[in-house]
């Protein structure tokens, strides 16, 4: 249904216009809300009557590196997760999502049927037999088990929509490629990953965001090096004495602004990697 | 093209990743439940005496009476939303790239923050959304104190967190029903109403399907929400399957009840995802011929 130019009045133009402001709001304000606790003096956060228009100050922010000093550790130990993450499960799922678009075979289609079926399988139930192997195999507190983790429950996703973007490139490229007389290597360095790199791009967007944003595993199988920065702010949401609101927004904001900023630019990649992956899945 | 061995090799990465990962553990989760074992001590066989354990304990009937109460009305709540704003947006958009934008906004916040969100709104004392229902005249929302409230608020956390999926599947199945059709329900005289229900609900009905779907077998798994808001109190009363199973294991140190009620997520997930399975299997393996 594109959409439709048919005469509307302006009562229905007033509708419409309050509708979309409702949607804004509801999807922005506990968003804004955060970024603008971070900068109000701390007390001045949970004032009644509400205080709004205050001075922003960086106050919070200094009283985060004061008490939290790991937080900032954290998010070293998230980046290199997420980077871990990500690289591995673009790799794992071109390669597999290109065989399944191009290649054909019971077998194969057995597999590729598997990919499918654990998706399904609720996270959760592995940290039962994982975190006594995890330890006895020493990877507990490592950021190696983080993204083995991720990445295994990205795989199938990423490989589904690798597959849905090969599928719409014509296999006449790579066949004339290969009739012109192309190695190998000039064959990847021309035809196939050029193509290939959007469905990348779009199976990135997914599992970046997920491993950026991940609590359970890290909570499971982290306990001081390797903790990322959602699970540390969980501790600082969950500390005995009471929560310091300050500090908690401060890290809130640092956590969730970059991510914030991936997802608005690469909004298209995110678009196509779902509707390929979801509906076709 | 048939698949030799080379190709094999290809999907091998993918493949074990799954099998290692995520298949063994889980069938290592059948074999634990008819275990009595804690970690670090000898596992003991006991049949189906951990099953039977759990069928006996009020807790987690209150859990899995939790779970599909939040589940259902977490994805139909989304799905009525979803459906409204995809409605909304498809009817034209001013600033389509700034819109979606906002829109998927809530896809990028990792859960631990959005507790924070709505916990910090949700401030007993003076939260501004407190603050809003007493303007209102309203009660505020006790969800530290009355496990209902506490429910209530995991829902709305829940939502406003994962609209953003069933919303881009239904506004991407709405923007492919042909114009020609809308309008040709229009030109025998159907009304706005008339031309939703018999022309565009039939053209997005697998879309519906499939967010449906994959939004219950996600909510199914629900846990950092529960566990971060309320931990299941008060006294248990709002723990849902994924953290009475957490506490099952990692407080109270009973592997093979945790395992058993692993092993029935498990076994409730496929049971939910069935239709889609045996959909995708015919057609791949139709395909493949």
């Amino acid at each position: 249904m594109r959409p439709e130019r048919r005469r509307r009045t302006p009562l229905r133009r007033a509708l419409r216009g309050l509708a979309f402001l409702a949607v804004a709001l509801w999807s922005l304000f506990p968003i804004v809300f955060v970024i603008h606790a971070s900068f109000r003096p701390p007390a001045t956060i949970f004032a009644v009557p509400p205080q709004y228009l205050v001075r922003p100050t960086v106050q919070n922010y200094v009283e985060l590196a004061r008490l939290w000093p790991e937080f900032f550790g954290s998010l070293a130990n998230s980046l290199i997760v997420t980077l871990g993450a990500t690289a591995l499960t673009v790799a794992a799922s071109a390669l597999a999502g290109w065989v399944y678009a191009r290649r054909r075979g019971r077998l194969l289609t057995a597999s590729a049927f598997f990919m499918v079926l654990v998706r399904m399988f609720p996270p959760i139930v592995i940290t039962l037999p994982l975190f006594p192997a995890v330890n006895a195999a020493g990877l507990s507190d490592t950021h190696l088990v983080l993204v083995l983790l991720y990445a295994a429950f990205f795989v199938s996703l990423g490989t589904w929509i690798m597959k849905a973007f090969v599928d719409q490139v014509p296999r006449e490229f790579e066949e004339a490629a290969e009739v012109d007389g192309a190695s190998l290597r000039q064959m990847l360095r021309h035809v196939i990953v050029p193509l290939a790199i959007p469905g990348m791009i779009a199976a990135a967007v997914f599992v970046f965001v997920f491993a950026w944003n991940e609590f359970l595993f890290a909570f499971v199988f982290t306990t001081t090096r390797a903790r990322t920065a959602p699970l540390i702010i969980s501790e600082m949401l969950g500390s005995v004495t009471g929560v310091d609101w300050g500090p908690v927004f401060a890290a809130a904001t640092i956590q969730l602004v970059p991510v914030l900023l991936f997802v608005a630019l690469l909004q298209r990649h995110l678009v196509a990697g779902l509707t390929a992956g979801g509906v076709k899945g | 093209m048939r698949a030799r061995p080379i190709h094999y090799l290809l999907i091998s990465p993918a493949q074990l990743l799954l099998v290692v990962t995520i298949l063994v553990p889980s069938l290592w989760v059948g074999w634990l439940s008819l275990h009595e074992a804690s970690f670090g001590t000898e596992a003991r066989f006991v049949g189906f005496a951990n099953y039977a354990r759990l069928a006996a304990d009020p807790y987690f009937w209150r859990a899995f009476l939790n779970t599909v109460v939040v589940v259902n009305v977490i994805v139909y709540a989304e799905l009525l939303l979803g459906l409204g704003i995809a409605l909304l947006f498809a009817g034209g958009l001013p600033f389509p790239r700034l819109m979606l934008a906002i829109v998927l906004a809530p896809y990028a916040i990792s859960e631990v923050v959005v507790v924070i969100m709505w916990k910090a709104m949700f401030e007993p004392q003076a939260g501004v959304m407190q603050l809003l229902l007493g303007a209102l005249g309203l009660p505020g929302l006790e969800w530290a104190v009355d496990p209902v409230h506490g429910l209530a608020l995991i829902v709305l956390l829940a939502v406003w967190h994962h609209l953003p999926f069933t919303f881009l599947l239904l506004y991407a199945a709405l923007l492919g029903v042909p114009k020609e059709l809308h309008e040709a329900a229009k030109v025998d005289g159907a009304g706005a109403w008339c031309a939703f229900r018999h022309v565009t609900l039939p053209a997005i009905m697998p879309a519906i399907l499939v967010a449906l779907l994959f939004r219950y077998v996600f909510a199914f798994r629900l846990f950092s929400e529960p566990w971060l808001l309320t931990q299941g109190g008060p006294a248990r009363m709002t723990e849902v399957m994924a953290v009475y199973l957490y506490k099952a294991a990692f407080r109270y140190h009973e592997l093979g009840l945790a395992a058993a009620t692993g092993w029935a997520m498990l076994l409730l997930s496929l049971a939910i995802s069935l239709p889609y399975l045996r959909a995708v299997r015919r057609r791949m393996f139709a395909d493949a011929a």
